[in-house]
């Protein structure tokens, strides 16, 4: 009897520093985007912020118009240009990444399809591809992918962006929605067929609707993937009509004059709607990383 | 594709074949990803050997043959074989240590009677969904000398009296970047791994129990032989996306201080996008890390359908 207490506690005590490891991050953008900018500076022992304040998202949601009180060095001298486009970022972000997931679900669910229900060599040949079209290393994909969209008017456009990014996930989506598609009985087509519907429109009709949970979570992945993706909009894209929320981000870095407070609160605004993703479909999401990783 | 789902087709009329339909329904995905996947590829090695700076993109194509030229500049360079070595390092303490946590934490999180396990079961995939540059921009801000996160916390727990620079000196930056990437590709091991154990039939642990098996014994001799395959495949994926890694260098480090954290990915990216723009050199390192990854990818397909047969 005691052991089993020894080891529960044990396990418990575990679980409470994993938990801590994985809050530590979280908690650490949250404490920084509450500072005030004298709390980073003046205080810097503190870890629980003298002084709490909600300014610094109010500055970057009124893309720097609204300064407040707390943020004096702001006001007076400095403050990050593309801080004065969070809500065009905002939106490129959500265009391209909106894009990405019905682009990649339609072609993805017909291929994906062709592969485990009608089944040819070349269909095969085309899943191993697929598995390692996975390792083909985005970073050499791009310095092509720029010269030749520099050459083809591609380059500083959400076209381009959206393009490549859904070519480049396309291999991913096909394999976390063949298993699903596998795992539908087969006498479901011959069913409908008797109906007298083409196996094209059993496919529509039949399958598509039957593989929603599949669907739904092959779409999560390719939105998360595509809302977090920074090298290909960094290398295509330049001017700041066209940036996302990752570029926005990565202009930050080693801005000296840029504060803490102001940097978390944007990483904190940045990270919100992936993170509201995954709370709330955590299933699919598990599935869908699963599936992807194994099967084909 | 308009005349697929028509109505049902009038009686006689023959059903386009299976393999057309195949065909037909393949084509836009093998027309995207030519564009961006396998006509790049191709490309990339054509640049690879070619003399490409600024000033032939600007006369565009065709660019002047330059032969081995650029592989032969590129392992002359001691700063690609830094960049190379750095890489080999990163990618072996990342995962070393997932493949380690990631068992760890899906056996802990396996345990049904915990309520805490159930607790840590909700949270284990949050790291998933922030965005790696923010990830990357949190930890800059952890790690500051100065005013960092991590300094604070130590500080007032008692553990530190002067505050520590985790980033900014060459004996530890390399691996405190090590840490922000782990931290965010975790749930991915670790929910792998935790698939892998609901596979296994109870009946063997029961089978064990009888027997008069300790928990370690069983570890040992029911529960790695079992998870074999899947440690196999967690250690190639993750091995061929840590050689990846570049948000977080990006963000934290920019391959700083000095050149200790300069990786294959950075050291592609700068030298093709920033001055001097050396696209040509700039492939070809892009290719040798694509070809190091390739032999491993080669071992991943073969391992998933040796398991499958």
């Amino acid at each position: 009897m005691r052991s089993t207490r020894t080891k529960s506690a044990f396990l418990n005590l575990a679980n409470l520093l994993l938990i801590l490891f994985l809050l530590f991050p979280i908690v650490a953008v949250v404490q920084g985007s509450l500072m005030s900018e004298k709390t980073v500076h003046v205080d810097i022992h503190a870890v629980i912020p003298p002084e709490v304040t909600l300014e610094n998202f109010v500055l970057v949601l009124t893309q720097g118009k609204y300064r407040g009180e707390v943020n004096t060095s702001i006001t007076s001298t400095y403050m990050p240009d593309n801080i004065k486009t969070f809500y065009r970022a905002f939106l490129n972000s959500l265009v391209i990444a909106l894009s990405v997931t019905l682009l990649t679900l339609v072609l993805g669910s017909f291929s994906a399809y062709t592969i485990v229900r009608l089944r040819f060599r070349w269909t095969f040949w085309f899943l191993q591809s697929n598995l390692v079209a996975r390792f083909v290393p985005l970073i050499s994909l791009m310095i092509p992918l720029f010269v030749v969209g520099r050459s083809l008017g591609l380059i500083n456009s959400l076209t381009g962006v959206i393009l490549a990014e859904a070519g480049f996930l396309l291999p991913y989506a096909i394999l976390i929605l063949a298993p699903y598609f596998q795992s539908l009985p087969n006498e479901l087509e011959d069913a409908a067929c008797v109906d007298g519907c083409t196996r094209f429109g059993a496919f529509i009709r039949v399958i598509l609707p039957l593989s929603a949970p599949g669907l739904t979570a092959c779409g999560v992945i390719m939105f998360i993937v595509s809302w977090h993706e920074l090298l290909i909009p960094l290398v295509l894209n330049a001017q700041v009509d066209y940036m996302t929320l990752p570029m926005v981000l990565s202009s930050l870095v080693g801005d000296t004059n840029i504060l803490f407070n102001v940097m978390m609160a944007l990483a904190l605004l940045s990270l919100i709607p992936t993170l509201v993703m995954v709370l709330l479909l955590q299933k699919y999401v598990v599935h869908g990383l699963a599936s992807g990783a194994l099967k084909g | 594709m308009a005349n697929f789902s028509t109505p049902p087709p009038p009686p006689g009329r023959p059903e386009l074949s299976r393999w057309k339909l195949a065909f037909l329904m393949n084509v836009p995905s093998l027309i995207l990803m030519g564009a961006v996947l396998v006509f790049p590829l191709f490309y990339a090695a054509y640049l690879s050997v070619s003399k490409v700076k600024i000033g032939e993109l600007r006369r565009g194509f065709p660019f002047p043959f330059h032969g081995w030229g650029n592989y032969a500049e590129l392992f002359q360079d001691p700063l690609f074989l830094l960049s190379l070595k750095n890489t080999f390092v990163f990618a072996a303490v990342v995962v070393v240590a997932e493949l380690i946590l990631g068992l760890a934490i899906a056996l802990l999180i396996n345990q049904q009677r915990l309520w805490l396990s159930r607790v840590s079961r909700l949270l284990v995939l949050l790291p998933y969904a922030i965005p790696p540059i923010a990830n990357g921009l949190i930890w800059v801000y952890i790690y500051n000398f100065k005013l960092g996160f991590l300094n604070r916390v130590l500080y007032q727990v008692g553990l530190i009296d002067n505050y520590i620079n985790w980033t900014g000196v060459p004996e530890t930056a390399l691996y405190a970047l090590t840490v922000p990437y782990i931290w965010r590709t975790l749930p991915f091991a670790i929910l792998l791994f935790h698939a892998a154990l609901q596979g296994i039939p109870p009946e063997l642990y029961e089978a064990a129990e009888i027997d008069g098996a300790g928990a370690w014994h069983a570890f040992w001799h029911i529960t790695l032989p079992m998870l074999r395959p899947m440690l196999a495949v967690v250690l190639l994926l993750r091995t061929s996306f840590a050689f990846l890694v570049f948000d977080e260098v990006l963000a934290i480090t920019q391959g700083g201080p000095g050149d200790v954290t300069w990786v294959a990915s950075w050291f592609t990216y700068r030298r093709s996008f920033a001055p001097p723009f050396n696209i040509g050199l700039g492939s070809a390192s892009a290719y040798v890390l694509a070809l190091i990854i390739g032999i491993l990818a080669i071992f991943y397909v073969k391992l998933l359908y040796r398991k499958v047969n």
